[in-house]
């Protein structure tokens, strides 16, 4: 088979940004890889795949799936074609993720403490307290350099024109990092040599940036302070990811169950008797985190540690309460705190959208319903959603009406067709459609992004989906240096 | 280090340990079941390594085959090779970043080997000498890269205090099965044949020969399993390296639980270091082997209580 055969089949849906093609030619930062793939055969490239999936599962990159009493080892599928960042993107991107997250921070410090925001008439009261993240707990209560957000890993999109959007600010325990390093790593085994001819900037920076920053959290201002990983254990879906960062920075390990409160203070149970935490990089939601202030019926928490938190005795991270700022009804108020926070014009854009409360908005979205999604701001995960171009007549009367019951509870939002990039399919290369989720670090000396990230795609052919649960899988994600 | 991830190490490695000795047993009774002797049965090793009512014993020790398969794949057995790799896993999962890549990626192969399905095919048609030999030199992979990339720290003293403890206490186990047999009449004549594959079985054929020069006899072989401090798979051996991996965990912070689990891992090993052959004789050898195995059951008993406790 020749080479040429791979881009046979690759046709780009109109109406779509496709990463590798602009306009039938092959943009300039795909040009060396491509040509790269071209001169291998089409055993050459399966055996690749194939080497692929074969280093995941023995390096254990895997999650369980538990069926008829078993669990069944499943990887996270992996397209081995690089999905490539240029220089000129990937500064454009920093500086909009720096600034937001930026405004984002200072938004929660104001929201647990003098609430300018609502003072200002900037954003309802009633959009804060009506959010079921906002805790009150973490009112008055100041936390270390007033950090918040320590390890964002916010989403974007890109619309048809290339221009990118911010999908969601995942602010709590974003997860996915993991990937981004393995990812690499897998690369490096794949193709020898084709990362340093392609100028790719290195990812491996991701754990030390953190492990530094977690150093310069703690309240005892020591050069060695105690940092551990809470994980809620081995049965978790991202268990694999805590131990790599675990490992990676040299942390401990630890279960709610290793961690005991005694006097405000944390400490762990070792061989040689309790040893005192300073610092928790928790991978556990805030709802399970103390059973005495939240569910009382979690066991992957630990009894107390909020008092220990609110004392200063240990610092956490992420601070409790950030869900707050990354709820969906408040995403669309970012764009205003960046203005009232930072006096600056927004760099990235949220995708627009229309709160069916107001009575101009609601016209227009009726109007153009097949080009929106319409959302119900109480539930995620794709429930209780109209998607207009999709829906039959009957459906969107039905809805429309349910709509007008009660306007405040839905948003609605223009269709956004998301970017295409290759994925290696049988032989030949296909379009499939893709995100962008850069991971940034919050420390006291201000705000870093690896230049990297996890980009998940959406293996099915014409899916907008890219979710791991719905067929979704990832790339190795390049950003090239200048 | 965390009592949790102690406990895991320390069973990771009991484990992996029970897992070997396990294999290299099915292995030399296998082929001593193609060999002509008279007094060869599954028997022994059923009561070894399962928790078989006689019965139920008797039934599956008939058919060569089937025990190998119980034994090795049989996901209902839970001392199946595949559930105690498993388990190992497991154990090593949970403390990934306590040990080496290279151990965990060992770790994690041999448990996708043991899983695959045709290995029952195999099993049931092949040679399952080549079968067992594949699983063992997994084993031994698993062992050499934890000698060569394990840190000596306190993680690697758990790893070795597991794997001797469940070595001195497989061997006593051996021992005692294989004498039962002999009503443990020492000078009962036997087959050497049977002498043959149970030092085989735990690579102390070439040593025996060695160091007796007159054949074999069930007095040499009892002193060769129980008292050779050269011998790694003897009893005092493995007390002597248990004995020397828990003595590095001496810190000031747990001084009353390393004194009293100290105390008797010595008092169990003067006990087998100063007897002879003679004198376990005199004092009937299922007695003396009953008496070691409470007391490393006891050891384990106590280390779990002073260094894996969890409230």
């Amino acid at each position: 088979m020749q080479a040429n055969s791979l881009l046979q089949s690759y046709l780009v849906d109109s109406n779509t940004w496709d990463e590798m093609y602009s306009d039938a030619s092959v943009r300039q930062q795909y040009q060396k890889v491509l040509s790269f793939l071209q001169q291998l055969s089409i055993e050459e490239l399966n055996k690749k795949e194939e080497l692929a999936k074969r280093l995941f599962m023995s390096q254990g990159i895997t999650f369980t799936v538990y069926s008829s009493g078993e669990g069944i080892e499943k990887i996270f599928p992996f397209d081995i074609i690089p999905r490539i960042i240029t220089a000129g993107e990937w500064s454009f991107i920093e500086k909009g993720i720096k600034q937001r997250l930026k405004a984002l921070n200072l938004f929660l410090k104001d929201i647990y403490s003098n609430q300018f925001i609502i003072k200002d008439g900037v954003i309802p009261a009633q959009m804060i307290y009506s959010c079921p993240h906002y805790l009150r707990e973490m009112h008055n209560f100041q936390v270390p350099y007033d950090i918040y957000v320590h390890i964002s890993g916010i989403d974007l999109i890109r619309d048809s024109d290339g221009s990118f959007y911010i999908l969601e600010d995942n602010l709590r325990t974003p997860s996915g990092v993991s990937y981004m390093l393995e990812n690499r790593e897998i690369t490096k085994r794949l193709f020898p040599d084709l990362l340093p001819k392609n100028n790719v900037r290195s990812v491996t920076e991701y754990p030390n940036i953190l492990h530094k920053n977690l150093v310069s959290l703690s309240p005892k201002q020591t050069y060695n302070p105690t940092i551990v990983l809470l994980t809620p254990g081995i049965y978790n879906s991202a268990y694999f990811e805590h131990s790599t960062l675990a490992r990676l920075m040299g942390v401990e390990l630890v279960e709610g169950k290793d961690l005991v409160v005694d006097n405000h203070k944390v400490y762990m149970k070792t061989t040689a008797g309790l040893q005192q935490v300073d610092v928790i990089y928790r991978r556990v939601d805030d709802e399970y985190l103390d059973p005495l202030v939240f569910d009382p019926n979690s066991l992957l928490g630990v009894a107390g540690i909020m008092s220990a938190y609110r004392k200063g005795n240990v610092a956490i991270v992420n601070a409790a309460g950030n869900g707050v700022a990354d709820d969906k009804a408040i995403y669309t108020f970012v764009p205003a705190m960046i203005r009232y926070y930072l006096n600056e014009e927004p760099i990235l854009k949220n995708v627009p959208t229309y709160q069916l409360a107001k009575e101009e908005e609601l016209e227009h979205v009726f109007k153009n319903i097949e080009r929106m999604v319409i959302k119900k701001t109480n539930e995620s995960g794709g429930y209780g959603m109209l998607m207009g171009n999709a829906a039959t007549e009957k459906e969107i009367i039905l809805y429309k009406k349910e709509v007008l019951k009660n306007p405040r509870e839905f948003i609605a939002q223009p269709i956004i067709s998301l970017s295409s990039c290759p994925c290696y399919m049988n032989g030949t290369l296909k379009p499939r459609r893709i995100d962008l989720r850069p991971y940034a670090l919050c420390g006291p000396g201000g705000i870093e992004i690896v230049p990297g990230g996890l980009t998940r795609v959406a293996l099915k052919e014409g899916s907008l989906i890219v979710n791991s649960s719905q067929g979704g899988g990832s790339k190795d994600t390049w950003v090239l240096a200048d | 280090m965390l009592s949790r991830v102690a406990d895991s190490l320390y069973w990771m490695s009991r484990y992996m340990e029970r897992a070997d000795g396990i294999l290299r047993m099915l292995k030399i009774n296998y082929a001593s079941s193609q060999d002509d002797i008279q007094e060869f049965s599954w028997k022994p090793v059923l009561k070894i390594f399962t928790f078989l009512k006689d019965e139920e014993a008797t039934a599956l020790a008939s058919n060569t085959r089937n025990v190998l398969q119980f034994m090795v794949t049989d996901k209902e057995n839970p001392n199946s090779v595949l559930n105690i790799v498993t388990q190992a896993r497991e154990n090593g999962r949970s403390v990934q970043d306590h040990i080496t890549k290279e151990m965990w990626q060992c770790l994690n192969d041999f448990y996708h080997n043991i899983r695959q399905e045709n290995l029952i095919d195999k099993l049931q048609k092949e040679d399952p000498i080549s079968v067992l030999d594949t699983l063992i030199k997994q084993g031994l992979l698993y062992f050499g890269t934890t000698d060569v990339t394990m840190a000596r720290g306190e993680g690697n003293s758990f790893i070795n205090i597991g794997k001797f403890l469940e070595r001195a206490i497989q061997s006593a186990d051996i021992l005692d099965i294989k004498f039962s047999d002999l009503n443990y009449d020492l000078d009962k004549p036997t087959d050497t044949t049977y002498w043959k594959y149970l030092l085989m079985s735990i690579s102390g054929y070439e040593l025996y020969l060695k160091t007796y020069r007159s054949g074999l006899g069930a007095k040499n072989v009892m002193e060769q399993i129980l008292l050779n401090e050269t011998f790694p798979r003897s009893v005092i051996y493995s007390i002597n390296q248990l004995h020397r991996y828990f003595e590095r965990l001496k810190n000031e912070k747990n001084i009353s639980g390393f004194n009293q689990i100290d105390f008797m891992i010595g008092k169990v090993k003067s006990k087998v270091k100063f007897s002879t052959p003679d004198s376990i004789i005199n004092e009937g050898m299922h007695h003396f082997l009953i008496e070691i195995k409470t007391a490393l059951f006891e050891v384990g008993r106590t280390l779990n209580q002073n260094y894996f406790a969890q409230s």
